[in-house]
């Protein structure tokens, strides 16, 4: 199958999952670490995910995608809740125009956990699933073509401008323009591909829509069928029920630690 | 009576930002399992007719319309696109344009419009298969179609409106990314397609071929119906330079003949009998 969007094609259990087991994760482990009062909970959850990353035989990509996430947020978080929180009353540091309290800390380090864990599996559905199965899978679920559509255009959008962009970028070499060297003189190359690139989007735009009723998109009273095909097996119906039941678990020991104990 | 299958009645469209017509009074029907060829000169509205053919005039390109455009019975400004894609298919001049963006593969690709008519799985996987052995695109057929040649997609691009099996198929000059062999290779199945019922209507600007395969050419040129009659007729006719359209080199051969006074039959508009013309010359 050819590779389209973030799907990186592996012959692993991840890959082979169903697709809605996959959107049941993100949302499952997403909305159990936010709603859990204890950070190492989020984090817990993402070690998680990097065993199955290493299952997905994607631990190298997973986890250059969290490193190059992590380090930029935590930074920017810790500056600013650590630092600056009105939660502070716990000193850690005094840098003397500032002082780092614990009280930020732990809310940064939640709010980092939480967003590692949508992030990674955000990451680990997209680099997994190929985009035709996903919508595949979300109109047998019943979501409308419509939108399947609109989220396969959409994934298909990066491959497409950078196509598009190479042409031109092709056409101005011929005529001249300087597009290798330094960053200067590949800066001062990017912008003049930056009008006809949007220009031509738009127009794609318009001639998409023509294409898509030539071809019957929009005809009215027959439910549409799709040529990939998307099977539930037993053990994609067990891990589903797993994370329903993960989910409602941590959702209820959430309600007993904040409101109960 | 042969089944009139398209009906084009006194049509004229105007862009909307442009000061003058595309053409006026376009007139005439074309019949169930016809081949039309339109040939004229550049801007003289032959894109423009095909997109009013399939409806995107005026749903798409806003601007002055008049007349009618009948599709199996089926008034054009009343039935949206998709609803006329059930019975006219459409072949556009850049390929590229035909494709959905949404697919990752060429099987997909091709399966896009049987989806769309619900057509079950089991079934598209045949027409699937069926269609890339034809168009010569099996080798190809897990490939990305953002992945291949302008040739190749041009034969996908006529891969997903075949198997689509419209009745009325319109083609708008639609074999430019493709080398004469692969042209005429296209144009055989085109033909086949034709003796086995469809109807097509081709822009076209091989005039060889167009008088190899028309039963009937409209010319359209400065945005009047010039003529549409069989292309012997055309040929000996009209005088095609003024409209700067070439004459095929078959005709020719039997117009000089003839002019000369060493000839006197038929205009010849194929190989064959121009072939035949020279025999009887030389004999």
């Amino acid at each position: 199958m050819a590779k389209t969007s973030n799907y990186i094609p592996q012959d692993s259990p991840i890959d082979r999952m169903h697709p809605m087991v996959k959107i049941y994760a993100i949302f499952c482990l997403g909305l159990s670490a936010l709603l859990f009062p204890y950070f190492l909970f989020s984090y817990a959850i993402v070690i998680v995910l990097f065993i199955v990353a290493g299952i997905a035989k994607l631990l190298k990509r997973f986890s250059k995608f969290i490193i190059g996430f992590t380090i930029p947020i935590t930074i920017m978080l810790m500056f600013i809740q650590g630092l600056y929180s009105p939660k502070n009353e716990t000193i850690l540091m005094d840098f003397g125009f500032a002082r780092l309290g614990l009280e930020g800390v732990v809310i940064a380090l939640n709010i980092i956990g939480t967003l590692l864990v949508f992030l990674g599996t955000f990451y680990l559905m997209t680099t997994t699933t190929y985009t035709g199965k996903l919508v595949a899978a979300l109109v047998q679920s019943g979501m409308s073509v419509k939108v399947g559509y609109l989220i396969l255009a959409s994934l298909n959008v990066v491959p497409q401008m950078q196509r598009r962009m190479s042409i031109i970028k092709e056409a101005q070499v011929a005529r001249g323009v300087e597009t290798e060297g330094g960053l200067l003189a590949r800066f001062k190359a990017f912008i003049p591909l930056l009008g006809p690139v949007v220009m031509s989007s738009l127009t794609d735009a318009q001639e998409r829509g023509m294409t898509l009723e030539t071809r019957g998109f929009a005809v009215t009273g027959i439910k549409p069928t799709t040529y990939v095909q998307v099977n539930e097996s037993p053990s994609d119906k067990l891990i589903k029920a797993i994370l329903i039941l993960f989910f409602l678990a941590s959702a209820g020991s959430s309600l007993v630690l904040r409101f109960v104990l | 009576m042969e089944e009139t299958v398209l009906e084009i009645k006194n049509l004229s469209f105007k862009y909307q930002d442009s000061k003058k017509r595309v053409f006026e009074g376009l007139d005439f029907s074309v019949k169930k399992g016809e081949f039309i060829c339109i040939i004229g000169p550049n801007g003289s509205g032959k894109s423009t007719l095909c997109n009013s053919l399939v409806g995107l005039i005026p749903y798409y390109f806003t601007g002055k319309w008049g007349g009618n455009v009948i599709v199996n019975g089926i008034n054009t400004k009343d039935s949206s696109i998709a609803e006329l894609s059930r019975q006219i298919g459409f072949v556009f001049q850049n390929p590229f344009n035909q494709l959905s963006y949404t697919a990752g593969s060429v099987a997909e690709e091709l399966a896009f419009g049987l989806g769309n008519m619900g057509v079950p799985r089991s079934e598209m996987l045949k027409k699937v298969d069926k269609v890339a052995k034809l168009m010569r695109i099996d080798h190809i057929i897990g490939k990305n179609p953002l992945e291949l040649s302008g040739g190749q997609v041009q034969r996908v691009a006529f891969g997903s409106t075949f198997i689509m099996e419209p009745q009325i198929l319109v083609l708008d000059e639609c074999t430019t990314q493709l080398d004469p062999l692969g042209s005429e290779e296209i144009f055989d199945i085109v033909k086949e397609l034709n003796k086995s019922g469809v109807t097509v209507v081709m822009v076209d600007h091989d005039m060889e071929r167009v008088a190899r395969c028309a039963d009937r050419i409209l010319v359209i040129a400065y945005g009047k119906q010039i003529a549409i009659d069989t292309p012997e007729k055309i040929f000996s006719n009209l005088d095609m330079a003024s409209f700067d359209v070439d004459i095929p080199d078959f005709v020719t051969i039997s117009k000089i003949l003839k002019e000369r006074g060493y000839y006197k039959g038929e205009i010849t508009i194929d190989e064959a009998s121009a072939v035949n013309a020279v025999k009887e010359v030389l004999a």
